[in-house]
């Protein structure tokens, strides 16, 4: 019997894991932002299961906008990333500490 | 009984391929195991009656936002070779971290399932109008607001990523339209009167 239960307890698996990758990783910030992508993917499924479970059209709705919002993250953040190649030659998450101290 | 071995397929395949994201060291393979779990989370949430938002899920983010990650990690050209060190002496944290989280959240959801009526069937209804009809509907009379600031915040999307990516070199010989076009004859052409050579 598919419940309310399954989905979000695969929803929550999925956030699990999108939140190791952004701890595990410390070379690669193009990973991070792909964790980042699966903690929305996660999101979006307890907005669908609920949606679908209590027959609300809203929480659709409210997907779509996260759907809107994460492709301009992505682009702008990609946009980001290009720049700070273009200025210190290299991604990596360790180096990336002008603001220390 | 076909939905649950859909279901369980699905998902299985779906927390593999998420897990291969985060253990894949070249960040090409990542993006692809990144697709497949776009793709598979749109096959589940067609099982969960959601056609408009699985297609756009497939489109948009397959289709648009992979393909970007791609570009830029093809044209940024980092090396894999020296990413071997170091990638362990974060683990046992990362990994301590993400299953309390998954503890944490399956427990919250086992613990008051009969309470909050989580672990019961879906109502189902008589669907008469399909979900995209639906979803239109809701998105252009109660939410036209939102529409309209997501339209914006797309253009802000736009305009943000053209002006931290845009550079103008310098010393490079290109033609400058705007001075051609304002220039004058009088700046290009000068009429010198001779005088008769006798």
């Amino acid at each position: 019997m598919l419940t309310l239960q399954s989905y979000l307890s695969l929803a929550a698996i999925i956030f699990a894991i999108g939140i190791i990758g952004i701890v595990i990783n410390r070379k690669n910030i193009i990973i991070v932002m792909m964790c980042t992508e699966l903690l929305l993917i996660s999101v979006n499924f307890n907005f669908i299961a609920f949606s679908y479970f209590n027959q609300d059209i809203a929480g659709q709705i409210f997907v779509f906008f996260i759907l809107t919002v994460a492709a301009a993250e992505a682009a702008i953040g990609l946009a980001i990333l290009v720049a700070l190649y273009r200025n210190k030659k290299s991604i990596d998450v360790q180096e990336l500490k002008t603001l220390r101290n | 009984m076909i939905k649950e071995i859909i279901f369980y397929t699905f998902s299985s395949v779906l927390i593999c391929s998420s897990l291969a994201v985060i253990l894949f060291r070249n960040p090409v393979y990542s993006a692809v195991s990144l697709i497949l779990s776009f793709i598979t989370s749109g096959f589940l949430w067609l099982l969960l009656d959601a056609e408009f938002l699985a297609i756009v899920l497939i489109l948009v983010y397959v289709g648009a936002v992979m393909v970007l990650f791609l570009f830029v990690i093809m044209m940024l050209n980092i090396n894999n070779e020296k990413e071997k060190s170091s990638f362990n002496s974060l683990a046992p944290f990362a990994l301590f971290v993400g299953l309390v989280i998954a503890a944490e959240l399956i427990t919250l959801i086992w613990i008051n399932s009969s309470q909050f009526n989580l672990n019961s069937e879906a109502i189902q209804k008589p669907d008469q109008v399909s979900n995209t009809l639906l979803l239109g509907t809701e998105l252009f009379t109660n939410y036209i607001l939102s529409f309209e600031v997501a339209g914006f915040i797309l253009l802000l999307a736009i305009i943000i990523s053209i002006s931290l990516t845009l550079r103008t070199r310098k010393n490079v010989k290109t033609q400058v339209a705007t001075d051609q076009i304002n220039t004058e004859p009088s700046s290009r052409i000068k009429l010198v009167d001779l005088k008769e050579r006798k």
